[in-house]
């Protein structure tokens, strides 16, 4: 009985194999099979060879896969006691950016951890969800739904938007943002809120544009009116464009992407990877990945409705969210629907630190699946 | 609190639903965006016909200029290649093979070697240095491919016009992705093509287009020489440029054919149109006056000029003068529709038409208000390439009829077909107002003593955020000579030049690109044969007395 109340009633009895039988392992081979398309246009855009990227690509994606289930595997409660505390770190990883940062493309955004660059913004993405949901969990929907207590949540999303907007990094901001404002949808903030944030937003956009700089000013015009500039940066979306529709319904053929292989593209292995894709295997090959993605999410969201608990919820859906927005905005932005903010596509662009995000993220929701019948005490944070 | 529980509940499952049909509706709308990308039927957007890799790689044929002048032609390579299974001890013949070749990786050889294929290349285009080593080898199972490498002699010269090729010949870009058949076809490989473009004018243009960027700081420049008479294009030049050999090298920028693939803003040479439709249609006679002593406002426009004389301006005062307040007034006496059909008669809104698959698509109002007729009337508003300014200014003074521009080379002496577009008289009358605008108007730097040079300044500013950018110009001079009997046309185009103190910091089209045409005729005047001569100023008489001297 004693036990019963410190763990509620439910109470991890599962043994460590038991556990890894009832993972979702479906899940995990439709990770495998998107990051090994990545590997497959790697090795495409490098003209037929591993080297550079594509065996680098491998060695990453197999330590990724390792914390994803690793992750997977412990107790949804552990997680939701760290929940504060990676949420601190990141943030401080964040602040040390500011100063210990190499300067790339531009920017100051990653920490030189020897083995690996880190973006402790990627990092941010998920400690930002664990972090909401874990403060709301703590809330009764009365709580939730009133306005002062969203001055918390707030500042857990403003925080480090703000520091990431200083690296300065706009779209990883943005996508930090609505993920976090996803989240406050979701844990039930009334609407007129969100009605009146984005009429703010928009009545400042003339301000921010004043702190943009030249380039996100230039990629926001070109997207207005692409052929004002056909030459600067339009010229990506042109080319984009022409890749995606030459590759037809079945593609040119692996390894025959005249586009991508002869440098029309820019940034090919990272942002435009989808463009290599469609050029080579056509329609098919673009839909084919696009299903994958939604079987992803699709779980995801499943895994949110069938949570007990107000974290796991929130947690699923939180992180559902912010996959969903890389894969969103990636996919829309090579076809020209959005403008070029650099936003990779999950586990196929070429890089480490966003799969590893989108890799802990997965994970976490599988934590989810796999606690979803374990009870979770409410404690409100402020008693 | 039940009822509370149940509430939270069902917020908790609507705001998930809500969630998921976003995703939902956003998932479908990427699939239908990749649908309609896939089935694209726009052949603009699709590349050219793949064609499998040929065991034997087909000559192509050469591209030369009017005069002979090889831009394009074939070197025999080796390329070696392996069967696989006919390799004997692969990790030898890998070792061997890279101790020859020292940019050959030993593994990925042997990777190759180990493979199950019966063709694998182990390296493209080898030089016969290379190749006599590899022979000396004498390792079974490995040879040789002869395959034609397409070289460019003249490096960039002519780049944005000859285009380039892929490692297997196909073209990719300029005349060699368009003539891509014909070059490729093995019973034509022995006939070159022969361009309309003439090297010495090419690199005289090309010379002095580069110098001027590099002197007024510009992000680019364009230029273009043409025949009026036969639209054959002598020379076509586009700063910053490329080396065809290795264009998988260059950036996007620098491939960009700013000739013929951008579109500008082009300002004031518009005038020439403007004049030209008005005495055409009878609108006006070169006598007429307007009146330019104040700015015009219209809408949240102003309309003011650059050089204000503050009068009535007759015709050919609001030409020299470069008055867009008198070509707005004469624009809409004009009226919409007529100066629509004249500029579109011109082929000025449309796609410019010649021989490259790189051209630009002309930006212009939608709805064509009283705005537009008047800005349109000096440039402003409207954005063509400059092959089309070109195109239809050599109609403005060939007589009168619109020739195709070509940079094919046409049998020599036979006037291609053209269409009239304006009377030999209006004709008479425009090439009087462009020799009077260099004479005594804004263009006075590209007169060249005896070769009889007219044209027309056009400066305008780059449109940015809110409005147009008063420090990001494009300026552009169109000339023509010899003005008495007009066979060439220059045009070039500065993009963002800057403003030095041997200019007096101004950096508009007068004084940064009349400069660059100047030279250009000064230096291809004589290789075209025109003759310098006296001028006899009763030519311009008729116009010249209608011009009050500014003070």
């Amino acid at each position: 009985m004693g036990t019963n109340l410190m763990f509620g009633q439910r109470r991890e009895s599962r043994t460590f194999l038991r556990k890894i039988a009832e993972l979702n392992w479906a899940m995990v081979i439709i990770t495998v099979i998107i990051a090994s398309i990545g590997f497959a246009m790697l090795y495409s855009v490098a003209g037929g060879t591993f080297e550079p990227w594509a065996s680098r690509q491998m060695i990453r994606f197999a330590m990724a896969l390792v914390v994803m289930i690793a992750i997977a595997l412990t107790d949804v409660r552990v997680w939701s006691a760290l929940a504060y505390p990676i949420y601190a770190a990141a943030f401080m990883l964040l602040v040390a950016v500011d100063f210990v940062g190499i300067t790339g493309m531009g920017g100051q955004r990653w920490i030189d951890l020897g083995f690996m660059r880190l973006q402790p913004s990627e990092l941010m993405k998920v400690a930002l969800v664990l972090a909401l949901a874990k403060y709301f969990h703590g809330l009764n929907m009365r709580q939730s739904r009133s306005v002062t207590r969203l001055a918390v949540p707030l500042l857990l999303i403003g925080l480090p938007a703000a520091f990431i907007v200083r690296q300065p990094d706009l779209g990883t901001m943005m996508l930090l943002i609505m993920g976090g404002i996803a989240v406050l949808f979701l844990a039930g903030a009334r609407i007129w809120l969100f009605v009146v944030g984005f009429l703010g937003t928009v009545a400042a956009i003339p301000i921010g544009w004043r702190f943009m700089k030249d380039y996100q000013k230039d990629r926001i015009l070109t997207f207005i009116n692409p052929e004002s500039d056909p030459l600067g940066a339009g010229y990506q979306i042109i080319q984009s464009k022409i890749a995606l529709g030459s590759g037809g319904v079945f593609g040119k053929g692996y390894l025959q992407g005249t586009q991508s292989h002869l440098n029309f593209l820019p940034e090919m292995k990272t942002d435009f990877i989808f463009t290599v894709l469609a050029e080579e295997f056509g329609l098919v090959g673009g839909l084919f990945l696009l299903f994958l993605y939604m079987a992803l999410l699709t779980y995801g969201a499943l895994v949110s409705f069938g949570s007990r608990s107000v974290f796991g919820r929130l947690l699923a859906m939180g992180l559902v969210v912010a996959i969903f927005l890389y894969v969103f905005i990636n996919i829309a932005m090579v076809m020209g629907l959005v403008p070029v903010v650099g936003v990779p596509l999950p586990l196929v662009s070429y890089g480490g630190s966003a799969m590893l995000t989108i890799m802990v993220a997965y994970g976490l929701i599988l934590s989810v699946a796999l606690h979803r019948d374990v009870s979770m005490p409410r404690k409100d944070p402020f008693g | 609190m039940e009822g509370t529980l149940k509430l939270a509940m069902e917020t908790a499952r609507n705001r998930l639903m809500v969630a998921v049909f976003l995703f939902a509706g956003a998932f479908m709308a990427l699939g239908f965006r990749t649908i309609g990308l896939g089935l694209m039927q726009d052949v603009s957007l699709r590349s050219g016909p793949d064609r499998a890799l040929s065991q034997v790689i087909a000559a192509r044929a050469d591209i030369v200029d009017r005069n002979g002048v090889v831009l394009a032609t074939n070197l025999q390579t080796a390329s070696l290649y392996a069967d696989p299974r006919r390799v004997f001890e692969p990790e030898i013949a890998a070792a061997r093979l890279a101790a020859v070749l020292p940019e050959l990786s030993q593994s990925t050889v042997l990777e190759k070697l180990k493979s199950n294929r019966r063709f694998v290349w182990i390296r493209r285009k080898l030089t016969p240095r290379q190749m006599w080593r590899v022979n000396a080898l004498g390792l079974p199972g490995f040879s040789f491919q002869m395959e034609e490498h397409r070289v460019y002699p003249q490096g960039s010269l002519a780049a944005h016009v000859v285009g380039y090729v892929d490692v297997d010949g196909r073209g990719l870009g300029g005349i060699e992705y368009y003539f891509d058949d014909r070059l490729g076809n093995p019973a034509d490989a022995s006939e070159p093509l022969v361009l309309s473009i003439d090297s010495r004018i090419q690199h005289a243009l090309a010379d002095e287009l580069k110098k001027a960027a590099e002197r007024f700081g510009a992000a680019g420049a364009a230029g273009i020489v043409m025949n009026i008479n036969s639209g054959a294009v002598l020379g076509m030049v586009s700063v910053p440029d490329f080396d065809p050999n290795h264009a998988n090298l260059a950036s996007g920028t620098d491939r960009f054919n700013r000739a013929t693939a951008a579109v500008y803003e082009l300002g004031s040479t518009f005038k020439t149109f403007t004049i030209a439709a008005a005495l055409e249609t009878g609108t006006v006679r070169l006598t007429d006056s307007y009146d330019a002593s104040e700015p015009i406002r219209i809408a949240r426009y102003t309309i003011s000029d650059n050089h204000p004389q503050n009068r009535m301006l007759t015709v050919p005062e609001i030409y020299t003068y470069s008055s867009n307040i008198g070509a707005a007034r004469m624009a809409l006496d004009l009226g919409r529709d007529r100066q629509r059909a004249f500029l579109a008669g011109l082929g000025l809104l449309r796609a410019a038409v010649i021989e490259l698959p790189e051209v630009g698509r002309p930006i212009f109002p939608q709805r064509w208000g009283d705005v537009h007729t008047m800005t349109i009337a000096y440039g402003h508003g409207i954005a063509v390439s400059p092959l089309q300014l070109t195109t239809a200014i050599a109609a403005m003074v060939n007589g009168g009829t619109l020739i195709p521009a070509t940079l094919v080379d046409q049998p020599r002496h036979i006037r291609p077909a053209g269409r009239r577009v304006i009377s030999a008289h209006t004709s008479d009358d425009i090439r009087m107002l462009m020799r009077l605008a260099v004479t005594s108007g804004t263009g006075r730097q590209a007169d060249v003593p005896g070769y009889r040079v007219g044209g027309k300044t056009g400066t305008a500013e780059k449109s940015g955020v809110g409005g147009y950018r008063s420090d990001a110009l494009v300026s552009s001079f169109i000339g023509v000579f010899p003005m008495d009997a007009p066979e060439f046309v220059v045009f070039a185009l500065l993009d963002e030049p800057k403003g030095r103190a041997e200019t007096l910091n101004f950096a508009g089209g007068g004084w940064v690109s009349a400069p660059v045409v100047r030279n250009v005729i000064a230096r291809i005047a004589p290789i075209l044969g025109v003759e310098p001569k006296q001028e006899d100023e009763s030519h311009y008489r008729q116009a010249a007395l209608l011009i009050r001297e500014s003070d």
